[in-house]
């Protein structure tokens, strides 16, 4: 049937509908015209007017018999039906209101929940990747676990080699990001900005198009090319607040003149937030000749586009074997012990590496929800079913079918499943903002949530679900004969044994799934607590930390030694003047930042066993007060002197862990050590032998969760100077102080950048904080999960009382005593606990495996956690039952048996 | 009751577009057409006249207008649509395949 044909029947069928009054007059008029016409033709044929009429009447099967017909033949039928339903529903709603608020609310707080839950789940993990054929990107990564990197990004020299050698891989973009960048606009204050230094094949590759001017392209490759930007669009609206004008515009970039020729459309930041992209020449370095020609100066990550056909597990194997062979050749560059691998995994999974566990467990936690919130809302119409039996029977009895009382049912769950749906739906767009934060902190597609039609889609679809579902729940008469069901209404309260062991059945799966969820609550709970209770290393109440970066280009700015150390101690010795301030110290790095600046390190007179990775440590610079300021205590030997200058003795710290792998259990202090390796050659560091003067505590640079890693500390005043951060104890609370403290430092340099300006109390948290918005949303989860489950036991039990209340009286009569009666319904309450604490521990003991990865410092069956869980769960259900116990135990013998 | 047994299923609806191609005319006027040109063969039940009308304009193959009749009453008179011009194109295909089939078995010797 064609589409205008199909719409013109639904214009049709409408009218009818909507017309009802004006259709039905017509017809009566049409078949009053009828049977003026026969009664004058039968009058014709010689019978009498009353005969005549009677005759045409009969013809017709009656006037009103007639309309039924034509009703039916018009197919509008069901329609005007369901229009009828819905007034009936809502009456019959109306008619009970604490029913209709409790289903309701238990409905909408369940749908809320999944919406918002698929939200999240469909703005990050489902959704396809902005970026054109998203799906083909592959991000491909290289690591040296042995020598505890993860990531060691790729050098030129590898990179040419994958090239000409992946057939599984049609192209390779280059990007790469360890190069810091101030920007200069043409107000001429600086900004430090993230910057990709891109190949002029980046764009093409990942499938980006510009939102305005263009994208950086193969012409923009090679030392020759001016030097180019392409904004990221949130840098573009953060900064330049989305004005066109800015394209065309000249900036300096560490010191280069680069024109902003484009501006790209949104996307996710991977691997890490990205503000401008450049191409290559704006970044010197990367021009270098050894930056171009050295295997080991890694510096570059890599996005690839599969080839046609080409798997990403084809891609992984070919890749893995061009890794191997590129070992045995050049064995210098890849080092045993360090076991270098390339991996392949698609962009979209690599994106979301964080965030998919915690995403479908939340999913799943909040599906738990509303399966427990149908399975209570089911019994609610359970109960109210059984005194709507009658109801029901009366309706049977006046000629309405099974199918429409079915129908009646749905209509009213349909009534109120929407209105839960509804409710709820705003409720997950009133979180929306909360769940954006929370995302952001696992996922760079956070940006991405919002409620749009597919959600709302399924937030119906999941009404439309659920009240299907509760409309099958009540048994309606139909199974018996209509003259059984009728003698049996008159007294019946009560459920059948089938409809009494479902009910139970519900019972228990509610307590089950409550165990469940406090099972993950408990255990995500004890991660957080586990992670508070870390150790830092460092003490870090009061403790202000400012990042102070050096302006212009970089490479030029660390020559500048002299000069840097005078700025730096001119800001430092300011500060220390200011009230207030406790104590001042100047780092290269603030402390707990993870930092990418490591180089392996070697010990006099110790040698690495063959199968042990040389040893790497990450290089900071400290001075005198570093240590007293944050609070990082001194195991052995003296920290830095003021006497540690650039021309005295090079002298250096270790914290305790590379002491450890250095030293066994020697005593380092008085030993040399000195930086080695290859990588040492690109940076302006000396291979010259240092002499350990102390050991420091180890600090949790890497976050709570992750092992100290081996740092080796030299005085500020003795190296080159990349940029200084200050670190400030105060008093009282820093935030307070920060105010005066950055108009010092603008006082004192007024073009100086401040950056990152923040406690090391918020920079501990930021291991914590994503976790305990989990562990929030789960508990809450839980504890919905939990009230619902003792509504629905207590519900169950009131309503077991109050059909037992002649039972009871009878009971009484016969001398039990209350506390007996009491007992009694306690113990029929204590057995469904027991059932639903027996499923849920071995349900939960199965979930809890899926945690593993999200766990710290316990284990998923952590017998503590299950312990308390199954013993709240007890508790607080007993107390649910004890409301139904004690009215049992009030009952009047008399009362009930009259009643009977 | 409603269906027309007396006649083929689904060939009241034939008829009923082959008697409104010729005029637009009320339902009454429709039986009384059908009667005197089947020469009184195919005995159209009134009853089931005024559902199958109703079903076609729900189907869009006939349209009604309020008209004065012959002796001056107002009548619903129903007359075709282009798609009921068609249905009854296609309907009559049918009907002429069918009809055809059934001839041709019931005109088979025995042997």
């Amino acid at each position: 049937m064609s589409v205008d044909r199909w719409l013109q029947k639904v214009a049709l069928r409408l009218r009818s509908v909507l017309h009802r009054g004006e259709v039905e007059q017509e017809l009566d008029e049409e078949l009053q015209f009828h049977v003026e016409q026969q009664t004058v033709e039968n009058m014709r044929r010689g019978l009498s007017p009353d005969r005549a009429r009677a005759a045409a009447l009969q013809a017709l099967g009656g006037i009103e018999f007639q309309k039924e017909e034509v009703r039916d033949a018009r197919g509008t039928r069901a329609l005007e039906d369901v229009g009828r339903d819905v007034v009936v529903a809502v009456r019959s709603l109306r008619r009970s209101p604490g029913f209709t608020l409790a289903v309701v609310l238990t409905l909408a707080l369940g749908i809320g929940a999944n919406t918002a839950m698929f939200t999240l789940l469909r703005g990050t993990l489902l959704r396809p990747l902005p970026h054109r054929d998203g799906e083909r990107l592959v991000y491909v990564r290289q690591s040296a676990v042995g020598a505890g990197q993860p990531n060691t990004n790729f050098s030129v020299p590898e990179v040419a080699d994958y090239r000409a050698a992946a057939r599984t891989l049609a192209t390779i973009a280059e990007y790469s990001s360890s190069v810091p960048f101030i920007l200069v606009g043409s107000d001429g204050a600086p900004a430090r900005i993230r910057a990709g230094i891109v190949s002029g094949n980046f764009f093409g590759v990942m499938g980006l198009e510009p939102v305005l001017g263009r994208l950086i392209t193969d012409g923009d490759d090679g030392a020759a090319a001016p030097s180019v930007a392409v904004l990221s669009h949130q840098y573009w609206t953060e900064h330049f607040g989305g004005d066109s004008a800015v394209v065309g515009s000249a900036v300096r970039l560490n010191g280069i003149v680069s024109t902003i020729v484009g501006v790209v459309q949104p996307a996710p930041h991977y691997p890490r937030r990205t503000d401008v992209f450049v191409n290559t020449v704006t970044s010197p370095h990367h021009l270098s000749a050894s930056m171009v020609t050295e295997r080991t100066h890694r510096m570059t990550e890599l996005f690839a586009r599969l080839a046609p056909e080409a798997t990403v597990e084809q891609a992984r194997d070919e890749v893995g074997r061009i890794a191997a062979l590129l070992a045995t050749e050049h064995p210098e560059a890849y080092e045993q012990a360090a076991r270098y691998a390339v991996s392949v995994a698609s962009l979209r999974q690599a994106v979301n590496e964080r965030a998919s566990l915690t995403f479908w467990l939340l999913m799943g936690a909040a599906a738990f929800v509303l399966l427990i919130a149908c399975a209570n809302v089911a019994n609610l119409t359970l109960m109210r079913g059984v005194g709507r039996e009658r109801e029901m029977i009366v309706r049977a009895t006046l000629g309405a079918g099974a199918v429409r009382l079915r129908r009646l049912l749905l209509v009213e769950n349909l009534t109120l499943a929407l209105l839960g749906g509804t409710l709820g739906v705003l409720v997950a767009y009133a979180g929306l903002r909360l769940l954006v934060a929370f995302a952001s902190q696992l996922t760079p597609r956070a940006a991405e949530i919002r409620v749009d039609g597919v959600v709302l889609a399924v937030g119906l679809g999941t009404s439309v679900l659920a009240a299907l579902i509760l409309s099958f729940v009540p048994r309606i008469g139909g199974g018996r004969s209509l003259a059984a069901a009728l003698a049996a209404a008159g007294r019946r309260t009560t459920l059948g044994r089938g409809g009494q062991r479902f009910q139970r059945t519900l019972v228990v799966t509610q307590l089950a799934v409550s165990m469940v969820l406090l099972t993950g609550a408990g255990l995500l709970v004890r991660t957080l607590s586990n992670l508070q209770s870390v150790d830092t290393g460092v003490r870090g109440e009061h403790v202000l930390t400012l990042d102070l970066p050096l302006s212009g280009p970089l490479e030029a700015a660390v020559m500048h030694q002299p000069e840097n150390l005078t700025l730096y101690t001119g800001l430092r010795d300011r500060v220390a003047a200011l009230p207030g301030v406790e104590d001042v110290s100047l780092a290269s790095l603030a402390p707990l930042r993870s930092s990418i600046v490591s180089f392996d390190v070697k010990a006099e007179g110790r040698t690495v066993a063959p199968n042990e990775p040389t040893p790497n440590a990450l290089f900071k610079t400290v001075d005198p007060h570093y240590f007293t300021a944050a609070g990082v205590p001194l195991v052995r030997g003296r920290a830095f002197a003021a006497t540690d200058v650039r021309d005295g003795a090079k002298v250096v710290l270790l914290n305790a862990s590379l002491a450890r792998q250095l030293f066994g259990d020697l005593d380092p202090v008085g030993r040399r050590v000195a930086w080695t390796g290859e990588v040492l050659k690109f940076s302006p560091l000396s291979g010259d032998w240092r002499t350990v003067v102390g050991v420091v505590g180890d600090t949790r640079d890497e976050g709570l969760e992750n092992a100290p890693t081996p740092s080796m500390y030299a005085p500020f005043a003795q190296e080159f100077i990349f940029g200084g951060t200050l670190v400030v104890r105060t008093a009282s609370d820093p935030s307070a102080l920060q105010p005066t403290i950055v108009r010092a430092i603008r006082d004192e340099s007024p073009g100086q950048l401040i950056e990152g300006v923040t406690t090391l109390a918020q920079i501990r948290d930021e291991t914590v904080a994503p976790r305990r918005l989990n562990a929030l949303f789960i508990a809450a989860f839980a504890t919905l999960a939990l009230v619902i489950a003792m509504v629905g036991i207590a519900g169950v039990l009131a309503f077991s009382v109050s059909r037992r209340t002649a039972e009871i009286g009878i009971r009484m009569s016969l001398g039990a005593d209350a506390a007996r009666v009491k007992r009694m319904v306690l113990g029929e309450g204590g057995a469904l606990l027991a059932g639903g604490l027996v499923v849920g521990l071995t349900s939960a003991l199965l979930a809890a495996q899926l945690l593993r990865g999200l766990l710290f410092g316990v284990a998923p069956h952590d017998p503590l956690t299950l312990g308390v869980v199954a013993a709240l769960l007890a508790v607080v259900g007993l107390l649910a039952c004890w409301l139904p116990a004690a009215r049992a135990a009030r009952v009047d013998p008399a009362v009930a048996l009259r009643a009977e | 009751m409603s269906k027309p047994n007396d006649l083929v299923q689904g060939t009241l609806d034939l008829l009923i577009l082959k008697m409104l191609a010729f005029e637009p005319m009320n339902g009454w006027a429709v039986g009384q057409r059908l009667k005197q040109l089947s020469s009184e063969v195919l005995q159209v039940s009134d009853g089931s006249l005024y559902p199958a009308l109703h079903k076609l304009e729900q189907e869009g193959w006939v349209t009604s207008e309020w008209r004065r009749s012959e002796n001056n009453r107002r009548a619903k008179f129903y007359s075709l649509t282009r798609a009921g011009r068609r249905q009854l194109q296609v309907e009559s295909g049918n009907w002429e395949r069918l009809a055809a089939a059934i001839s041709a078995l019931v005109r088979l010797q025995e042997a």
